[in-house]
């Protein structure tokens, strides 16, 4: 069979890297297309403990109509859920979180310290419609500054399939440090295939979209955690809502990612909360 | 035009203006007072008013929580006044990232130049991200320390334009008791040094961004249970602490079919 060869926005193949564990490696992915594939993150029990509580979290959401929309998402179906602030929904989702390979390229990427502003899961399921194409970093004005502002680490807790809805990209998009408009609604996309207990780490910059979930029955579920530099505000107000022992048992790494161990910015009686 | 449209135009222009006579003398000696008694409140707190890592002497002293301490100045931050230019300059929707005082006594010395955009977000600084709304609660000259500002600073995008002899560009914002002075977050400045024998210069800074910012306190974490009973929602929201959070631009961006029209076999 052949494919049509796609190209990206400078004209060279579209294509995504293949997955590799060699961080070196996976920054120099980041670089040219915007994203890398870590596998075999989470396999055997953690896989199936993180994907169990993210499904019973989900139904539970469904069965209390506690599910939330939003608004970058395709509005004219039920299929597609959303799970917000996972940290406060299981414990697993602090092993997510705060994952050493997680935060290594937080580090090495945004810098430190950095903040978590949100982790939220999206699971697809069938005839689920696509979102909008995006950069996550949208919310800063443009001219954006050189470097990008935040990373997501997507989780894939079920194998991700061109079929499943799995995220879409426009892979180099970033090295254009805008966010699409109406314009670039045609551009290639190109399905970010992965399979379960796999992490997709990409910068904020680079547009994508979920994909449309052409199967009959198959749901998908991806735990996104995203980071930003300190300056920035976060999605979710933690202080707010987050479970009480999730703080109480955190790591000094943790408490920095939440805002609870910081300096200059977000500071109680001109020191830090915690 | 309004003085007020003419205040705001001015500081969209030029980056800052000042508004005299915002509050009357009684007001002001009123404010002042409390703001003492707020300064020996947060020592007695043992919250230090002398900070070394800010004010090279302890002639100046900060207050860095009147939110928490007075009614008054949960009134001040969000004076009408203040709020017309902070949403003149940012838009609608904006954070109270601080309100702080600096009373410069004499004896009390510079601090390094700087923007406040500068030390907090990267470049480039094309459009305001943050402003301070400055009540002057006594005079303010250069002798008695007045914020010292390069004029037109706000136009440099990035620390490479800042001219070689900018410290020589230094001017002095002065306003009598009860002006506030406004300064886009972009306007290179500094605290003056005070050389008078005798004249303490207070200053309150309200410091407000772009909503997507995070702000310089945690008000969730910061403010008693007492003094968040007390705010309305528009306050609420000034200072973050419920759930919309940085959000705001995502969920006022349309669907996929409603953007673009609906499509026969999409992928």
């Amino acid at each position: 069979m052949t494919v049509a060869q796609e190209r990206d926005v400078r004209g060279a193949p579209i294509a995504v890297p293949p997955p590799t564990t060699d961080m070196t490696q996976g920054l120099r992915n980041i670089a040219e297309y915007g994203l890398t594939i870590v596998p075999n993150v989470l396999s055997g029990d953690s896989l199936k403990r993180a994907r169990d509580a993210l499904y019973r979290a989900a139904d539970s959401d469904r069965a209390r109509s506690r599910e939330q929309k939003f608004g970058l998402d395709y509005a004219h179906d039920d299929t597609n859920r959303r799970v917000w602030n996972v940290l406060s929904r299981d414990p697993v989702f602090e092993d997510l979180a705060f994952h050493d390979i997680a935060v290594a390229y937080v580090k090495a990427m945004l810098g430190w310290p950095a903040l978590l502003g949100n982790i939220s899961a999206n699971i697809t399921g069938p005839g689920g419609g696509e979102m909008v194409l995006h950069a996550d970093q949208i919310f800063i004005p443009e001219p954006w500054p050189a470097e990008p502002q935040g990373m997501n680490v997507a989780w894939c807790l079920d194998d991700f399939t061109e079929e499943n809805g799995a995220t879409r990209f426009v892979p180099g998009s970033h090295r254009l440090n805008r966010a699409p408009g109406p314009a670039d609604s045609e551009a290639d996309t190109v399905p970010m295939e992965a399979e379960a207990g796999s992490i997709v780490v990409f910068e904020s910059r680079v547009w994508h979209k979920t994909g449309h979930n052409r199967t009959q029955a198959e749901q998908r579920a991806g735990v996104f955690a995203w980071y930003t530099r300190p300056i920035y505000r976060t999605q979710e107000n933690w202080f707010l809502s987050l479970r009480p022992e999730v703080r109480q048992f955190a790591s000094e790494e943790a408490l920095i990612l939440l805002g609870y161990k910081t300096a200059g910015l977000g500071l109680v009686n001109g020191a830090s909360p915690a | 035009m309004s003085a007020i449209a003419a205040a705001a135009s001015q500081l969209k222009r030029d980056g800052w203006c000042v508004v005299p006579d915002v509050l009357p003398p009684a007001e002001t000696r009123t404010a002042l007072d409390r703001l003492w008694s707020c300064a020996a409140e947060s020592e007695r707190r043992g919250m230090p008013t002398f900070l070394p890592v800010l004010d090279p002497n302890a002639s100046n002293v900060r207050v860095f929580f009147l939110l928490e301490f007075d009614a008054l100045f949960r009134q001040l931050i969000r004076h009408p006044l203040a709020v017309d230019l902070v949403q003149s300059l940012l838009g609608e929707t904006f954070l109270i990232s601080n309100f702080t005082a600096n009373i410069a006594r004499p004896g009390s010395k510079s601090m390094g130049l700087r923007s406040d955009q500068s030390l907090v977000v990267p470049e480039p600084w094309v459009q305001p991200w943050a402003l301070n709304i400055i009540w002057c609660l006594t005079d303010v000259t250069f002798e008695n320390g007045a914020t010292l500002f390069i004029p037109v600073s706000h136009r440099w995008t990035t620390r490479a334009e800042m001219p070689r002899d900018a410290d020589t560009l230094l001017r002095p914002f002065e306003a009598k008791a009860g002006s506030i002075i406004a300064m886009d977050g972009r306007v290179w400045h500094t605290s003056g040094a005070n050389i008078t024998k005798d004249q303490d210069r207070a200053l309150l800074f309200g410091y407000y961004t772009k909503p997507f910012l995070r702000p310089q306190v945690n008000w969730n974490a910061a403010l008693s249970p007492e003094t968040r009973a007390s705010l309305d929602g528009r306050m609420r929201e000034w200072l973050g602490l419920d759930i919309s959070a940085n959000t705001g631009e995502a969920v006022q961006l349309r669907y996929l079919e409603d953007q673009f029209g609906p499509r026969e076999g999409v992928r």
